[in-house]
């Protein structure tokens, strides 16, 4: 049972002596609106401690019309009582009535028109139409011709189909009251005679009643714990933000430096550092977002142009062809973070390097649901004496392990910069096995010219895919132009389960 | 990326296998299986194996993996004794060619489709939009060698592929589907490039269109394969791979003299590599017999030479080795991905977060002490959100990209303000206050760095909740400031204040402008404020 309010309490002791009472009579003696004693009835009906009737009563009330027709008689009344015997058209035409009215007592075949004469006709028909003609003649106690219709007028009922005849002539209107009774139970009055605290409420508990001790005599309004009065949002943290969080502790806890860099790259460092051919269809305009800017290049470029060209002095035959200065100074918008790791590693030559960097990266992809222009990449680098292709796997085990997935599998895939290269996929309940990201060792050809002399290992991985999978939404747009209300209910902690 | 139609009869005759084996095991090599049909599967190769472009190509590389047939596959050639020439006048417009004789081919339907799409892959991946290569098949028993490689006047005719009615060359550039696609490689030269046989016959037009004499039909029996383009290698492993894989097939292959050299050898490289960088790569023990084997498997051809050295005969066909590594992705190929001890290196390092990103952490963290909830807006927009609706002057450095996808994602923005208040536009029918911020990239031209700004949104949302909120997160990062009246007109006059520190403005604060508002169709008072993270003490100079 759920505590009682000070209202219902109030309400109760009264009934105990009323028993049962309308809502208005009770809110007269509670000093309260009849609306506001209904509301405290119900929760004590709630509670078992009272009954609420509601009475709908049917109500007919006489418009402005409607109340003219019931004193001076309804239009064909009126026409009725002026015509006599001599009574013209044309002197009944001037009759205020007459507009309404004469129509009336034709429908009625109460009248008829003989010449420039209006004679009544006194007849009585079935439908009690004219309960008596000498009636009509004559007049009653009510000093009117009284017909059903000026029955009906003066004593309206539901029942009565002249009642519906008077509405739709607009002379009446129907309008329903509701009416609510109140009566104690015997649980109620159990309870009333077991005694009720009828103190006034407090609603907060003030400093001076905390300090005086007058806390110790108030009655605090006690709350309906099953419901929650009013909800609170918290600023907090973007969901994909908290996502790409997680990844960065868990690199942060493998001992990975974090890189930070510009989202406008050279082509050099975006491109050719990394021995993407010039004539790379990656390269092309309609792949990549290409700004009106150039910087220089940097000293040592030569190597990565005997590399392009020649292979420069490893095993490799390089791409052949002319490597072009000015293809490589033209900016763009990042395509991958890679363009900050391999700058890293060129100013960073000796091992061990271990680094990531998380950051926005830009396609020019036609936006759809699974397609942005731009996205967060996630990349990691290794390098160092001894390492290999077997440690690069055992790292992204590693890593999708503490990302919650259990089961990871590689297989061989292509990238224009590592070699050997694969694709890491993880196993997800209900879905299967999904590609999270590609990864490999950077060719020598990439490594070589800028004088870093170990195997790097590098992997990268689209952070979007995996929000998208733990956010359960389908549509890639939504973590960047978010409602409020997703925001605000997506909890901070989200169980996961098998890494989403 | 390519896909490839792979029919099950003719890919089980060639591989000697059943096709749940080959679907089993095809993704091992490094393709996706797009597609299991009734008759066939559709296998996605990536672009650097252009000889798994035909059922032919994967049947020889997965009779090696199954070990139905390793190590080197050899092609004999001899010699057909045709001669080409070439026009020295071709040697600024497109001066590579190489040819090939292909004899005793039956076609069906379906083997015509596949070295048709054989061919239009090749464009794709080795030709990049057959600009380096161009390829070209001819039915050899409709000419008459020798055959002529020449540059021709634009305004000479033939009648080419698919069409009735004698064409110019221009003609071709202008009204032929294939005319129009590739007309850019060739418009600008005074001279067309142009292939005719003795009797002066047009064999094609590269590298736009064949000419329809030389179509080649299901009665085709014998084949005259040429390859124009720019670049030499490129059009010599075009040539390899699809005469390997017409050998494949059952045709055999005959060179062509050009200008003296005879073309196709079909004969493999040598290289010889080391166990020992190849088992360090790859972190696994291989010895030179073992090595082999696996190289084997992949089809190269391989034996120990000495304990560390390996003598690799690379397949003609074989594009991708340019280099040692590039064998040794084949070897981790053939002995397994799965298979790889994957352990994670055991040297010691320590994981430190980047200054910028611990930055840009405390400022979330203060922001959703304050209450505000974070959004993360893209970074490409336009002007009218940045300048126009804000009634702000453009940047100077504002970074506009050259072919942008629509008019919303014009230029790279330059503040974050903007992006919020097109936030509360997105969301004017949630529940008030609403109160947002982000933090990140902005660019100045070239230089990337961050910033924070926040709003917020109620009918009591006023100048002062705007200083309040911007005290607090300048003092919460240790930014020292002081404020000046401010001119920006996004806000209020009177109640808008540039945030001033080390004597620059670096930010500002204030009640958004009613003007603002309307553009942005916001019907209630909004304090917004934005600052530049560069002034956190410590940011570091990038």
């Amino acid at each position: 049972m759920a505590e009682l309010t000070q209202n219902e309490k109030r309400l109760l002791a009264i009934l105990e002596k009323e028993k049962k009472a309308d809502a208005p009579h009770l809110a007269g003696l509670l000093d309260a609106t009849p609306e506001a004693v209904v509301q405290w009835a119900h929760l004590a009906q709630d509670n078992g401690f009272a009954l609420v009737e509601r009475v709908v009563a049917k109500e007919f009330v006489y418009t402005d019309e409607g109340k003219n027709y019931l004193k001076n008689g309804l239009p064909e009344t009126q026409l009725f009582r002026f015509i006599l015997p001599g009574t013209t058209l044309a002197d009944l035409q001037k009759h205020e009535a007459f507009k309404i009215g004469f129509g009336q007592l034709r429908k009625k075949g109460l009248v008829k028109v003989n010449g420039a004469f209006v004679e009544k006709v006194l007849h009585i028909t079935d439908d009690d139409t004219i309960q008596k003609d000498t009636d009509l003649n004559r007049g009653n106690d009510y000093g009117a011709p009284m017909d059903a219709d000026e029955a009906a007028i003066r004593n309206p009922s539901a029942d009565n189909p002249r009642t519906k005849e008077l509405i739709k002539r607009g002379i009446l209107q129907e309008s329903e009251t509701v009416r609510y009774t109140i009566a104690i139970t015997p649980a109620g009055l159990a309870l009333v005679k077991q005694g009720l605290d009828l103190r006034g409420e407090s609603g907060t508990l003030t400093r001076d009643q905390i300090i005086s001790g007058e806390w110790k005599n108030l009655n605090l309004r006690k709350y309906d714990v099953s419901k929650l009065p009013k909800k609170a949002y918290p600023g907090k943290i973007h969901p994909y933000q908290r996502i790409i969080g997680e990844m960065r502790e868990i690199l942060l806890e493998m001992g990975f430096t974090e890189l930070y860099g510009g989202i406008v790259q050279q082509s050099y460092w975006n491109f050719d550092a990394l021995f993407q051919p010039q004539d790379h269809p990656a390269r092309e305009m309609q792949d990549t977002f290409y700004l009106n800017e150039t910087l220089p290049l940097p000293p040592g470029y030569e190597k990565v142009k005997a590399m392009h060209e020649s292979g420069g002095e490893t095993s490799s035959t390089g791409w052949g062809g002319i490597w072009k200065e000015e293809k490589a100074e033209q900016c763009v918008l990042r395509t991958h973070t890679t363009s900050v790791s391999i700058q890293y590693l060129a100013n960073n030559p000796n091992p061990p390097v271990k680094a990531f960097c998380v950051g926005r990266v830009y396609r020019r992809e036609t936006i759809d649901t699974t397609h942005l222009a731009e996205f967060e990449q996630l990349e990691g680098i290794v390098m160092d004496e001894n390492v290999s292709f077997g440690n690069l796997l055992g790292i992204l085990r590693e890593f999708y392990n503490r990302m919650g997935f259990e089961s990871v599998r590689f297989k061989p895939s292509f990238y224009p910069y590592t070699e050997p290269s694969l694709d890491a996929e993880v196993y997800v309940d209900g879905i299967g096995w999904i590609e999270m990201g590609g990864a490999g060792v950077f060719r020598e050809e990439v490594t070589a010219p800028l004088d870093i002399n170990y195997p790097v290992l590098a992997w990268g991985l689209g952070v979007s895919r995996i929000a998208m999978l733990r956010l359960g939404l389908k549509d890639l747009r939504y973590l960047h132009k978010s409602d409020v209300a997703f925001l605000r209910e997506t909890p901070s902690l989200r169980p996961n389960k098998g890494g989403i | 990326m390519a896909v490839i139609t792979l029919p099950y009869k003719y890919l089980e005759r060639l591989t000697r296998t059943d096709r749940k084996m080959i679907l089993d095991k095809v993704a091992f090599i490094g393709s996706d299986v797009e597609r299991i049909e009734e008759d066939h599967a559709d296998v996605e190769f990536f672009p650097d194996r252009p000889d798994l472009f035909s059922p032919e190509g994967v049947a020889r590389v997965m009779r090696g993996y199954l070990g139905i047939e390793t190590g080197l596959s050899s092609y004999p050639v001899k010699p057909s004794g045709i001669k080409f020439t070439i026009d020295p006048a071709l040697a600024n417009i497109r001066p590579v060619l190489g040819a090939a004789v292909i004899r005793g081919v039956s076609f069906d339907d379906e083997s015509i489709q596949s070295i048709m799409s054989l061919q239009e892959s090749l464009h794709w991946a080795v030709g990049r939009g057959r600009s380096k290569v161009a390829i070209g098949i001819h039915d050899m028993d409709t000419v008459k060698p020798p055959f002529h490689y020449i540059a021709s006047r634009p305004s000479r005719g033939f009648i080419p592929l698919d069409f009735k009615e004698k064409m110019t060359m221009t003609e071709i550039l202008e009204k032929h589907p294939k005319g129009r696609d590739y007309a850019k490689l060739v418009k600008d030269f005074p001279l067309y490039p142009l292939i005719v046989d003795d009797d002066d016959h047009v064999l094609s037009f590269p590298p736009i269109i064949n000419g329809e004499r030389t179509r080649v039909t299901i009665d085709t029996k014998n084949i005259l394969l040429d390859t124009t383009g720019t670049d030499k290698r490129a059009v010599s492993v075009a040539v390899n791979i699809i005469c390997t894989a017409m050998a494949e097939a059952g045709a055999k292959i005959e060179s062509v003299d050009i200008g003296g050299v005879q073309t196709p050898t079909l004969s493999p490289a040598e290289r010889t590599v080391s166990v020992q960088e190849c088992s360090r790569l790859l972190g696994i023990g291989l010895t030179a017999t073992s090595m082999s084997e696996l190289l084997r498997k992949m089809r190269f051809g391989a034996e120990p030479a000495g304990a560390d050295t390996v003598n690799v005969q690379v397949p003609c066909y074989r594009a991708d080795i340019m280099h040692d590594w590039d064998l040794f992705e084949d070897v981790a190929i053939a002995y397994g991905y799965d298979r790889l001890e994957s352990q994670p290196p055991k040297t010691f390092t320590v994981g430190k977060p980047h200054p910028v990103q611990v930055n840009a952490a405390l400022a979330r963290e203060a922001f959703s002490g304050l209450g505000y909830l974070e959004v993360m807006p893209f970074t490409l927009t336009n002007e009218d959100v940045l300048y126009k609706k804000m009634q702000r002057d453009e940047k100077k450095g504002v970074l506009r990209v050259m072919h942008p996808i629509s008019i919303e994602n014009t230029v790279v923005r330059t503040e974050l303000l903007p992006l919020l208040l097109e936030f509360l536009t997105l969301n004017r029918h949630r529940e008030l206050p609403q109160r947002l911020f982000t933090v990140g990239d902005v660019v100045d031209s070239c230089l990337t760095y961050q910033q924070a700004a926040g709003v917020s949104t109620h009918p009591d949302a006023d100048f002062s909740e705007a200083y309040a909120s911007a005290d607090a997160m300048l003092h919460e990062l240790s930014i020292e400031y002081t404020v000046k009246e401010s001119a920006d007109a996004a806000f209020i006059e009177g109640r808008r204040g540039d945030i001033i520190s080390g004597g620059k403005k670096i930010g500002v604060f204030g009640e958004i402008h009613p003007t603002v508002l309307n553009a942005f169709e916001l019907e209630h008072s909004v304090a917004a404020f934005e600052f530049d993270l560069r002034a956190v003490p410590g940011y570091p100079v990038l």
